[in-house]
């Protein structure tokens, strides 16, 4: 467990890629909206800006960057990869965390203030982070999590399979999709999975997403066994 | 300093040898040890420990426990003894092979040894 | 004693180029080991998979007894020195503090004083380090790990001769204050040959030698003088190379000369000129080449 926590502390020492550079773009893109939000005329009835999703694809950086860049000085000083994965998991989710119940404070004083005075709903995202904060903040941390582990999974396609790999996994993903597709047409299904998805809630989404989060988590770790450095 | 014929070992134990025959290495008094030795010559502690051990085995260092290395009694007359014997062997043999090779009878060898015998401060005490 | 690494037909290819083919050796405790040979033998390979960095095609890996491979009971036990390790955006302290926390006889002081020798800047970020001085940086966390096992890739990239001789005095001095198992490798022979204790020569992913460096010394001489009296004195023994220059010929033959051959040569005004270890490598690696251009 210790072992886990170093690797945690390992990669907390670059401070700038992990809390500086995220919280920095979130709020950056906040003040904005802000911004503009204050110069513009009227308030507009559906006034969401999508700006939360910058921190979002921030958390995609990060994980690829945890597998790549920080990956061959931490299997250097005598960690296994399984440990190097784990301890970094055990940060993605402490991060994931706070940035969860960061977003879930903001949404609040949010709503308090009527969109900061403006009419402005930057923390609150349409449908996935329209509820309760409660409900905020396990999907927030849940696709936060995601982004991360995905993110990872990618660093260490690319270290074992350069760009050629990194392509052929986007591919490869898409392929499945298109599999799906083709699946849902034969099986005549689509009707079937639009009454899914509409009577889906965003408890059931997040549900999803958490499956998601398993399988990204399972096939990184599998692609981390044989990585090099 | 080390030159690449004889194996580094047999290099230090004949420094150390040298320094106790010219008696700037007393009887009684400390050897340096092996990691000095090593530090100093740039050279692998085993090394160094190796050609200690061949003086220890000849008889001309002793062992302190505790303490280290030091040169024994009876040690440079051990050493004298010894280089006399090799002296004719290692020194005298070549002179002679190379006076016959240029054709130098021995009178005038024998004269020659006297002429630069002074020059060099004559015989060894 | 278990040798500290033992590998059996270690083997790595990569595709149609054999990096390691089929080496065993063991390299025996406590001991300054040399890992030898041309760039591109096959000795950053070696070191890799014994620290599982890297993975064997073939063969087996023992360290400590153990496989390595995802064990982090023997890799908390040994340090790996690269000339081309990465590093992440770090400061140069920022790589002195991860490493305390993983190395459990990490010297802190021995560390502080390395960067000092070395002149390093701590607040430095190592991305904008010359390349001797990340070399040097390497160095200071391989030496202040204080590992049971510290393997050195040609450590001394970028290092100037004066930096380079600092290196292998600290490194001298610390190994015999505290007696670990060194594995160094390196094509400068000439240069740390007097620090090894054992050698091991690598050449084309092969292992071409094995043994004590005392044993080394002196196997080969380069026998010169007149050409009628040097070939008398080789008739019969294994030649390695041969030169001439008008009646003058110089030749190399791989054999420790006893006393009386030593008299022979002397009768006959030969020059003997024992061979440096820097040179038997040469002599080996072009034997290497010859045996395969004549098959």
């Amino acid at each position: 467990m210790n072992t886990l926590v170093n690797v945690a502390r390992y990669h907390l020492v670059d401070r700038l890629q992990y809390v500086v550079l995220p919280v920095g773009v979130t709020f950056f893109a906040f003040g904005v909206n802000l911004a503009i939000f204050s110069l513009i005329p009227e308030t507009p009835e559906e006034n969401y800006s999508g700006g939360l999703f910058t921190l979002f694809v921030f958390m995609l950086v990060c994980g690829a960057m945890s597998m790549t860049k920080s990956l061959p000085f931490g299997l250097a000083l005598g960690v296994s990869r399984r440990s190097y994965y784990l301890g970094t998991l055990l940060l993605v989710i402490g991060l994931s965390a706070l940035y969860a119940v960061g977003i879930a404070v903001f949404q609040v004083i949010e709503d308090a203030t009527r969109g900061w005075g403006l009419g402005l709903n930057y923390f609150r995202v349409p449908w996935l982070l329209d509820g309760p904060w409660y409900l905020t903040l396990l999907t927030s941390f849940v696709f936060l999590l995601l982004m991360f582990v995905y993110g990872m999974w990618y660093g260490l396609i690319y270290r074992r399979a350069s760009v050629v790999g990194v392509v052929l996994f986007g591919a490869a993903q898409v392929l499945v999709l298109l599999g799906a597709v083709l699946l849902f047409s034969w099986t005549d299904s689509w009707a079937k999975l639009g009454e899914f998805f509409s009577t889906l809630t965003v408890g059931g989404m997040t549900g999803v997403l958490a499956l998601l989060v398993c399988l990204a988590g399972a096939g990184g770790f599998a692609t981390m066994r044989r990585v090099t450095v | 300093m080390l030159d690449e014929g004889t194996p580094l070992f047999v290099q230090i134990a004949e420094q150390i040898a040298d320094d106790i025959a010219e008696g700037s290495l007393a009887e009684g008094e400390r050897v340096p040890s092996t990691n000095e030795l090593a530090a100093f010559y740039r050279i692998n502690p085993a090394t160094a420990a190796k050609g200690i051990n061949v003086l220890a085995d000849d008889g001309l260092l002793e062992k302190r426990r505790g303490i280290g290395m030091f040169v024994a009694a009876g040690a440079r007359q051990k050493l004298l003894t010894d280089r006399r014997q090799r002296f004719a062997e290692q020194y005298l043999d070549p002179m002679l092979i190379e006076a016959k090779r240029l054709g130098i009878d021995d009178e005038t060898l024998i004269s020659l040894i006297r002429g630069n015998g002074h020059r060099n401060g004559g015989p060894a005490a | 004693m278990t040798p500290t690494i033992s590998t059996t037909g270690l083997t790595r290819r990569y595709g149609d180029h054999t990096a390691l083919g089929d080496v065993s050796v063991d390299i025996e405790e406590g001991k300054i080991t040399g890992l030898l040979g041309r760039n591109g033998a096959g000795k950053s390979t070696f070191l890799r998979i014994v620290t599982a960095q890297e993975f064997a095609s073939a063969g087996s890996v023992r360290v400590f007894g153990e496989t390595p491979v995802e064990n982090e009971r023997v890799l908390r036990r040994l340090v790996l020195v690269r000339e081309d390790q990465q590093f992440p955006d770090f400061k140069v302290r920022h790589a002195l503090s991860a490493a305390s926390w993983f190395y459990p006889n990490w010297d802190a002081e021995l560390a502080e004083s390395l960067l000092r020798d070395f002149d390093l800047p701590t607040k430095r970020p190592i991305k904008k380090l010359s390349r001797g001085m990340r070399s040097a940086l390497s160095i200071t966390i391989g030496l202040a790990a204080r590992a049971e096992l510290t393997l050195l890739d040609e450590p001394y990239a970028g290092l100037d001769a004066v930096a380079r001789q600092l290196f292998y005095d600290r490194l001298l001095d610390d190994y015999s204050a505290h007696p670990r198992t060194i594995l160094l490798s390196t094509h400068l022979i000439d240069e740390v040959a007097d620090l090894l204790e054992h050698v091991v020569m690598i050449d084309k992913g092969r292992v071409v030698l094995d043994a004590p460096a005392d044993e080394l010394r002196g196997t080969a001489v380069t026998v010169s003088g007149p050409a009628l009296a040097v070939d008398d004195f080789v008739a019969g023994r294994r030649v390695l190379h041969r030169r001439k220059i008008g009646s003058r010929a110089s030749v190399t033959v791989a054999e420790a000369l006893d006393p009386s051959a030593k008299a022979k040569a002397k009768a006959l005004h030969l020059k003997l000129e024992p061979l440096s270890l820097q040179q038997l490598m040469v002599h080996t690696s072009n034997g290497q080449t010859a045996e395969e251009a004549s098959a």
